[in-house]
């Protein structure tokens, strides 16, 4: 071999290094996290309430659902914080304040919001939202009893004036959220409501579970809050147009469906069919449900709304109960642009993630996709599995399955247990690919609630994962080679001021992506109130448009890879 | 010669009422037909009930109704019409293994703990037609029916144990182009109980009866997780099982 022949042998090799090396390095996950809960400080456990008497288990397993976490910036210091819910008697909820350095501190009994687990009210969820404009989160606490509305003093504390906002009435509620229904500039409250308004915990008749296991009509409904402005509240459903709704509602999400600059809602609803109402801009909703998707018998659990596609459409991702015994399959709804939705959970992979409750969509690599991640599992105990035990319960005729004294005692039976999150990777091409592994977010928790969450504000989205009876997980974002990025925190002058059902929409790179603002979306979760862009490798924005609650429509230009404060009608402002 | 002609009259009588059923029976099944010829599920539902009740033995009648309530989607109609048929005829075993039809026609329509129910109740009516003639179509359905539920309910045994004594009657007797049903779902049995190997065994047999069948073929060809998929597509209580028995009254021999 000549000298020539060798040094063309040598560069051959490398270039076939190099290759391999490139490949390898293509292959590797982009998307990476670190669970950081001890390290940060948030470590703690979720307890579901103690019930006592004849099958009292059988009642803490129906109400095991509010492990809840809430993400606000409440003192404005530029770092988000994470309230975090408990639920047995006397137990505390955390506010964790961002120490700023990926720590954190609970100041929940100094800022005075610890509370809520009285003998009879059980907490159930939580939401950070600014009821009075005065740019400083309020905190309300959604309860198996009535709600608690602090409000934010400014001064690390707050202040408890539920009994004079108006907010008195009972309610199993188990899922609330705040946007503007009727666009005046007040963020009003919707509550997805479980069980039927009675107290559990001071039972006069037992009969309080479903009265159909597909098509159950007895739950709690929703109810909605119109904000008077004056710091009050007032019960619309029914003028609104939403008191038809009977069933066992696990969440509610709302988004601008038909982009007609409205917010319409969409009503998961456990042990039977979901509904799909549309805003008719007039303080009245219209049911849409029997044309948009259809009546279904599944389990929903949770409302999340993004356009997952980038068509300029948002779509909706509901989990349902999927495992040996019970095949239903998630729904992701693909919005058709002309009031119908297709599920096509099977054709995107997303269809089967066990017993599911949370998911979120967020861009987890900052490639201009947003992924989804879905917690589940309803009880991890012994080796011993329930379900066997449940078949006599429902295939007896004439068994009265509303009253939990006919069903079997759990004792320390699994119930669609310990089973893994997952982690969809979105491909850019319609369908997704579970990366839960190699993410490292595969655990085995009963998961409950989702928080997204930019820990420390490096625009790479963080997760906080909320468990029934378990610990907390915190996972930093660790992925390297991410994408550009743009995070948006939105103030409004007119609009409300968290921009509630703001809408921006971002060209760059030749894709184009929208975000809406949201309210608590997505079941015992509310994630942070930045819109947050991946961008790819794209290095300019090419044209970056919010169209703001009160109609406004502004275009503005903002810095790559930081986070940018935006005021209606004024642009970036500093913070 | 009087006496003789009141028993003749008595005997044409006697013969007239044996005969009348049948042939209303007929003369509805030709109505329902000529109905759903023309795609009128209303009038061919009630003219193959009218048929059915006049002679509720027949399989062909109920098979063919039942086709007619799904194309409808009048499960409920079925599910009601046989639930009553059983009540006045609890005798008929050909009447509850279509009362169990019924529920099952009814399951891909149905909510996830609706179709629990349904499949119990199916269940129910095929134990009663198995308890009533022990025949092969009794056998298969409730051992095919025991294999969709969930191995957590512990139920593919005594499917396994139904399609064994399916598969006895079969062996024993003529060739039937259906027999193949027995190998897949006796195969899937033993799958589901965990018992591969003489899984593969009833597949390679069958395949050997039936060397063209392409279902056999596919599970005789795949392990693992391929093999899994292939058998839990054929039990997914999401799919349409087809019920319609119209093979038994026209399988030819091989």
């Amino acid at each position: 071999m000549d000298k020539f022949s060798k040094l063309k042998a040598l560069l051959l090799s490398l270039l076939l290094l190099t290759q391999t090396f490139a490949a390898a390095q293509s292959s590797q996950p982009a998307i990476r996290f670190e669970e950081i809960g001890v390290k940060a400080g948030v470590r703690v456990q979720h307890h579901t309430r103690t019930f006592h008497g004849k099958n009292a288990d059988v009642l803490h397993m129906f109400t095991s659902g509010g492990a809840a976490v809430a993400v606000g910036d409440y003192d404005n210091d530029g770092f988000e914080d994470i309230f975090i819910t408990d639920s047995d008697a006397g137990k505390p909820n955390h506010l964790f304040h961002n120490n700023g350095d990926l720590t954190f501190t609970d100041v929940a009994v100094k800022a005075g919001v610890a509370g809520g687990n009285d003998p009879l009210s059980v907490v159930s969820d939580a939401l950070w939202f600014d009821y009075d404009n005065d740019g400083k989160l309020d905190l309300l606490i959604a309860r198996f009893g009535t709600p608690i509305l602090y409000h934010n003093e400014g001064n690390g504390k707050f202040k408890d004036v539920t009994a004079t906002s108006g907010l008195n009435k009972f309610g199993n509620s188990i899922a609330v959220i705040a946007f503007d229904y009727d666009n005046d500039g007040y963020l009003d409250l919707l509550f997805g409501n479980y069980f039927k308004p009675v107290n559990l915990l001071d039972l006069k008749d037992p009969h309080v579970l479903p009265n159909d296991l597909d098509n159950a009509t007895n739950g709690g409904g929703v109810t909605l809050w119109h904000n008077t402005g004056k710091g009050t509240f007032e019960e619309v459903t029914q003028k609104a147009g939403l008191a038809n709704v009977t069933g066992w509602v696990l969440d509610v999400g709302h988004g601008d469906l038909n982009n007609d600059g409205l917010q319409d809602i969409y009503i998961a609803c456990d042990y039977g069919t979901d509904h799909v109402f549309l805003n008719n801009g007039n303080g009245t909703f219209r049911e849409i449900t029997e044309k948009a998707t259809g009546w279904d018998t599944k389990k929903g659990m949770n409302v999340d709304i993004a356009d997952y596609d980038n068509d300029g459409w948002l779509d909706i991702y509901v989990t349902n109960i999927t495992d040996e015994y019970m095949k239903e399959c998630n729904m992701l709804w693909h919005n058709n642009a002309d009031g119908t939705f297709t599920d096509i959970s099977r054709e995107t992979g997303t269809c089967d993630t066990g017993w599911g409750w949370a998911a979120k969509f967020a861009d987890l690599d900052n490639d201009g996709w947003q992924d989804l991640f879905v917690v589940n599992g309803l009880r991890s105990a012994g080796p011993e599995s329930y379900v066997p035990l449940i078949l006599p319960v429902i295939t007896t005729p004439g068994l009265d399955i509303t009253d939990p004294g006919n069903w079997p005692s759990i004792g320390n039976r699994t119930w669609s247990g310990y089973q893994k999150k997952r982690l969809f990777r979105n491909l850019a091409n319609g369908t997704f690919k579970e990366i839960s592994a190699e993410a490292g977010v595969d655990n085995q928790f009963d998961g409950r609630g989702i928080g997204v969450i930019d820990l420390d504000n490096d625009g790479k989205l963080d997760l906080v994962q909320t468990n029934a009876d378990q610990p907390l997980l915190l996972f930093h974002n660790i992925s390297e080679h991410t994408g550009n990025w743009i995070e948006l925190k939105l103030i409004g002058t007119k609009s409300n001021r968290d921009a509630i059902g703001a809408r921006v929409k971002v060209t760059a790179g030749g894709l184009t992506q929208i975000r809406e603002v949201d309210g608590g979306n997505g079941y015992a979760g509310e994630s942070t109130r930045r819109i947050h862009f991946g961008l790819g490798s794209a290095n300019t924005i090419n044209h970056l448009e919010i169209r703001w609650p009160s109609g406004r429509v502004e275009s503005v230009s903002v810095p790559l890879n930081h986070v940018s404060y935006i005021e209606e009608g004024h642009g970036v402002v500093q913070r | 010669m009087i006496r003789t002609l009141s028993y003749s009259l008595f005997a044409f009588l006697f013969v007239c009422l044996l005969c009348s059923p049948t042939r209303a029976a007929d003369s509805d099944y030709q109505q329902a037909m000529k109905a759903l010829g023309s795609n009128d599920f209303v009038n061919a539902l009630h003219y193959f009930e009218s048929a059915i009740t006049d002679d509720p033995d027949n399989l062909m009648y109920s098979s063919e109704y039942r086709q007619v309530a799904i194309k409808s989607k009048d499960f409920d109609r079925s599910v009601s019409f046989f639930e009553k048929l059983a009540t006045t005829k609890p005798q008929s075993a050909n009447v509850h293994l279509n009362f169990g039809f019924a529920y099952v026609d009814k399951i891909p329509v149905a909510g996830s703990i609706t179709q629990v129910i349904l499949a119990n109740k199916a269940l129910t009516e095929f134990t009663k037609a198995v308890e009533l003639e022990p025949n092969w179509i009794n056998l298969y359905t409730r051992g095919m029916s025991y294999l969709f539920w969930p191995k957590i309910f512990n139920r593919a045994p005594m499917g396994v144990a139904d399609l064994e004594k399916a598969m006895k009657i079969q062996v024993a007797g003529p060739k039937k182009n259906y027999y193949v049903k027995t190998y897949l779902a006796l195969g899937d049995g033993y799958w589901k109980t965990d018992q591969l190997e003489k899984a593969r065994a009833v597949w390679q047999e069958g395949l050997k009866q039936f060397p063209d069948n392409q279902q056999l073929k596919a599970r005789v060809d795949h392990q693992g997780d391929d093999l899994q998929k292939i058998i839990e597509a054929n039990l997914d209580p999401n799919k349409r099982v087809d019920t319609d028995l119209r093979e038994l009254w026209t399988s030819s021999q091989n």
